[in-house]
């Protein structure tokens, strides 16, 4: 089956990333949160760790500032998801093994969206989240794609198109 | 220089690389599920030094959730600034990677 998927949000915040911090170390995907210490004793530390990655939390990166530690989550479509996501990664990082060196550092907290609205600010601001908006031009296409989604025309075309896909076998 | 010619990852075990090139690469590869014959982008870095020690060896993936995370980097191939830290864990779709990327300059 043609692949039907596409990694927006990783893509933001990858680009984001590295054209905001890219001087400073940073990690994408960093997953957050205490094993479970029952699994850590059966299994032992190594691999009772690796077992529960799929299932811990992740944010979508983490930058290692000189005097912060800045989660960021990037949202394209759910965008008030981001305000909670946040808030409730960062009361994990402290019981994070991965990040137990950087927690003498101030932890900060930036929501990157493509777009915005008074809302979305007020929410953040009461908070104490930074909120960036970072709008590549690619944006424009997949946002101009998921609104055609639902008409018959693009519907028609698309199946068509992962038709052929699926019989010459490309992805 | 050290003899190993593919880097493959151990699960939950941090690979430190460095990547000297990249490019993508068209391949045949035989669904396991399915056992038809696809062609699918790989995307193949050229790694110069792994885990401190001087390799002339090739990474490469086809994984597009780790693949979109070295996507801004690949234009100008500026993965050449970093050193960079990968550790895989998980199967199938459930297979998940943290990136670390480390500047030289911070080091």
């Amino acid at each position: 089956m043609a692949r039907k998927t596409q990694q927006v949000e990783t893509k933001l915040v990858s680009e984001y990333v590295k054209n905001q911090y890219g001087q400073f170390p940073h990690i994408t995907k960093q997953p957050l949160g205490l094993p479970s210490p029952e699994l850590l004793v059966t299994e032992g530390y190594e691999k009772g760790l690796r077992m529960q990655r799929p299932l811990r939390f992740e944010v979508d990166a983490i930058v290692m500032h000189p005097k912060w530690l800045i989660l960021i989550e990037g949202k394209v479509w759910h965008i008030k998801n981001g305000v909670g996501d946040l808030i409730a990664y960062r009361s994990l990082v402290p019981f994070t093994p991965e990040l137990k060196q950087y927690l003498n550092r101030e932890v900060l907290l930036e929501l990157v969206v493509p777009w915005t609205n008074p809302n979305l600010e007020i929410m953040c601001r009461d908070n104490g989240i930074r909120l960036q908006v970072y709008h590549p031009e690619w944006i424009n296409e997949v946002a101009n794609r998921v609104q055609l989604y639902g008409t018959r025309d693009y519907r028609t075309a698309r199946e068509a198109k992962l038709r052929d896909r699926e019989l010459l076998g490309l992805e | 220089m050290v003899l190993q010619n593919i880097v493959i990852l151990e699960d939950g075990k941090p690979a430190r690389l460095h990547f000297s090139d990249h490019l993508i690469e068209k391949r045949t590869i035989t669904d396991p599920n399915t056992g038809r014959p696809g062609s699918r982008n790989v995307l193949v870095f050229s790694v110069d030094r792994l885990d401190g020690r001087a390799v002339d060896a090739r990474y490469s993936t086809m994984a597009e959730k780790l693949a979109v995370q070295f996507e801004p980097y690949l234009k100008d191939k500026s993965y050449k600034n970093y050193e960079i830290i990968i550790t895989q864990n998980g199967e199938g779709f459930q297979r998940r990677w943290s990136v670390q990327f480390i500047p030289f300059a911070s080091r």
